[in-house]
Formats: structure tokens, sequence, C-alpha cells
């Protein structure tokens, strides 16, 4: 296509002889020159910009390396930081991919939490089965990537004893989760094991209510907030990596704290 | 030649405006989205799935403009209910540093909660700015023990 720039009037091609040195010259700072294209495509980010594949895929092993940097850092044994019930935030902070009016919310009558990969009991779950075993109550930080947090008081089983209950193989490597709201999420089964990482069922005391994940989502104090999927329907142990709502548009996959 | 130099500009505003629009787009999506037109405010605080709070939790509270900013627009002051029995927050609104702001009684359910802090949705500051100035006549203080319900949104940044 010829560009809209281009002057009516091309100068002679002798001029570019004439000027050769001045030319070759102008080219060893093509560099640079793509640097600020680079960086101009960076900052135009409310731009529909298609990035070359080649940008992409090495952001993207960045990206991977740093999920492996925190997988090893991580202590399961290690707790987070609890806090006294005079701390907690009455009704929670709403977030979502999408505003509070489109949220849907779910039957807890007729809701299963259904089981599925390598699980050696996958029969489903109903609310009254849930919410009869063990629970535990954290009052913990619930950090945002987006720069917010709060204090919130949550109970429900340990994901490890419900895991350990249906016989899962907590030698796998993840542990995927599929909800309601279409937010599919995956986490790692060292942080699914994690004594602070819960099946939450309650908030301050009171059942969850619908804007917030009724009637189960998950709670890990070890991970940024939107590794805490709501409204889950089902819960996959794998060694398939699973990815999850944001990990597909670039996020970090373990997203630890 | 004077022409194609006015095409340039075209194009490159076209350009300009492209990526402007899609900026638009994405930070008007999130956050408190106002009532549609014509809707009444109960109504449209009810899409909100208004959640119980007890209203000492609401005093001292920031009040912020649903836009990617956050401007704080005030804190609330007080919960009233107001001689039709409607629920309204006195918000200490404008100002600057603290000085030359006015208390203002915004209806709840114009109001949402954000967290630990209140947007006012349903209004512009604009036309905030010509809320009259709040007096306690004909109005009873909510007492602070008290649960009301108040719609949610989600962060508009």
């Amino acid at each position: 296509m010829r560009s809209p720039f281009r002057p009516d009037d091309l100068p002679e091609k002798a001029v570019l002889d004439d000027h050769r040195p001045l030319i070759r010259g102008l080219e060893r700072r093509g560099l640079f020159r793509g640097g600020l294209s680079l960086g101009a495509l960076a900052i135009l980010t409310g731009c529909d910009v298609r990035q070359p594949e080649a940008v992409q895929s090495a952001l993207l092993s960045i990206s991977r390396f740093n999920d492996g940097v925190q997988a090893w850092l991580f202590d399961p044994n290690k707790l987070a930081p609890t806090y006294p019930a005079s701390r907690v935030l009455k009704p929670p902070k709403f977030n979502a991919y999408y505003n509070i009016n489109q949220v849907r919310p779910v039957n807890g009558a007729t809701w299963r939490l259904e089981l599925a990969g390598l699980i050696a009991d996958r029969r489903p779950w109903t609310v009254q089965e849930i919410d009869a075993l063990p629970q535990t109550t954290d009052i913990i930080k619930h950090i945002c990537v987006e720069g917010w947090s709060y204090i919130g008081e949550w109970s429900g089983v340990r994901l490890s004893t419900f895991l350990r209950r249906v016989g899962a193989d907590t030698r796998a490597k993840y542990v995927a989760f599929h909800t309601a709201d279409d937010y599919p999420s995956s986490i790692d089964m060292a942080s699914a094991l994690h004594p602070q990482t819960i099946l939450a069922v309650r908030y301050a005391g009171e059942t969850i209510a619908d804007p917030f994940g009724y009637p189960l989502r998950l709670r890990t104090s070890t991970k940024l907030g939107y590794k805490n999927p709501k409204w889950i329907t089902a819960i996959e142990v794998t060694n398939t990596y699973p990815g999850g709502y944001w990990e597909s548009r670039g996020f970090s996959w373990f997203g630890g704290l | 030649m004077r022409a194609k130099v006015g095409s340039r500009w075209i194009i490159a505003g076209v350009v300009l405006l492209a990526c402007g629009g899609a900026a638009h787009a994405q930070s008007m999506l999130p956050g408190g989205i106002p009532p549609p037109p014509g809707m009444s405010l109960p109504r449209s605080a009810a899409m909100r799935f208004p959640q119980p709070v007890q209203v000492s939790a609401l005093l001292h509270r920031d009040v912020l403009q649903p836009v990617p900013s956050q401007r704080v627009l005030g804190t609330v002051k007080s919960i009233v209910r107001n001689e039709s029995g409607a629920v309204e927050a006195v918000v200490e609104y404008g100002g600057f540093l603290g000085f030359g702001a006015r208390p203002i009684a915004v209806p709840i359910d114009a109001m949402v909660l954000l967290g630990r802090d209140m947007e006012i949705v349903a209004y512009s500051p604009r036309q905030l700015n010509h809320f009259p100035t709040f007096s306690a006549e004909g109005t009873m203080p909510v007492p602070s023990d008290t649960i009301i319900r108040v719609g949610l949104a989600k962060p508009s940044h």
C-alpha cells in the first residue's frame, strides 16, 4: 500500500549514491529505531496492537521461568499472617472480570461439585455433604494484583483434607477448578495442600453471599486474588497444564504472594 | 499540496482517535455503572446485589467517583432517614484539602460499597455540586448499630 506520507515529488535516485556513507550510518542506527518502535507499541496499550509471535513467546518463557522460581521459593509449611476478627471487612469486596449486575447466582439445591481426573472417588458432592466436612477458619488478607487488599474471615474444609478424603493423587502437578461464571483456574499441588488453602462456604460466620461465590469458592492465603475462583462447579486433579482465565491473557500462572 | 498536508493530519487524527476510543472503552467497562435511563434508584440498587452492612461501618468512609482515577469526592459523616423514610448518606462533599467542604444528603441507593470505600454511581460531580447543603431538620439519624443494605460495584480502575 502506498504510504499516505509519501511526498508528491520524489527526489532524484542519484541523490542516494551521493550520500551512500551517510545512509549506511543511518542503517547502523536501525537497532535503536527498532527499540523505539517496540517502546511505542508498549505505550499504546489502548490500541489493539498485535505483537510479533517472537516477542510474545519470549515474554511467556520469562513468565514461565518466574513461575518456576516462585514454586521453588514456596515453603509449604510457612503460614501467611492472620488477623483479629475485629479487622474483618463486612461485607467483603466484590471483584470479577464483569460487572456486578452480570453475576448469575447458583442454586444451592441443585448444585453439585463434580470431580474429575486423578481422583479415586469421583462421586459428586452436595452443599450439605461439603458442610458436614471438618471446618477451619482463616482470617487472612485478600491481595489483588490491581493493588488493593482487605482482611476477610473465610471458613470451610481444607482443600488438603478434601483431596485426601476423595482419594486424589497428591503427587499430581495441578488442581484445576471449573466455575459457574466460566472462570477456569488452577494451582500447583503444593499450594493446594497448604494448610491455609480452603474450599470456603462461609464468610464472617455466614453462608457466603451470591456475589462472593456461593456455594463454594477457593480461598488461599498464599496466592494473589485472581487465583481464588468463585462459584466452583468442578475440581480436577491432573498432570496436564490447565491454565486459567487471566493466565491465558498473560498473567503469571503461579501468582504467589 | 496543501490538501495533501490536510489529509495527513486527518489520517493522524483518525489513528489517535482509534487509540483513544479503545482506551476509553476499557476504562468505562468496569466499575460503578449508573442506573439505566428511566430506572428508579431503588430498582437499580436491587440490580447491584445489596448486602447487609452496619451503619457504624460506613461512617468516615471515603466516597469515590466511579472513574479510573477514583477521585475522592468526600467522606461519609452520618446516615439519616429523610422525611419520606428513605435512607441517605450525609457526605462531606467537595472542597480542597479539607477546606470548603459542605454536607450533602445522597440517597443510599445512589451509592455502592467498594471494599472499604463507597462510590456515588447515580450522580456526576456536576449534579452533586447542585445538591442543597444538608440540614438535619426533618431527618432522623439512623442508629449506628442498624444494619442497612447497600449495593456493590467492582473497582473502576
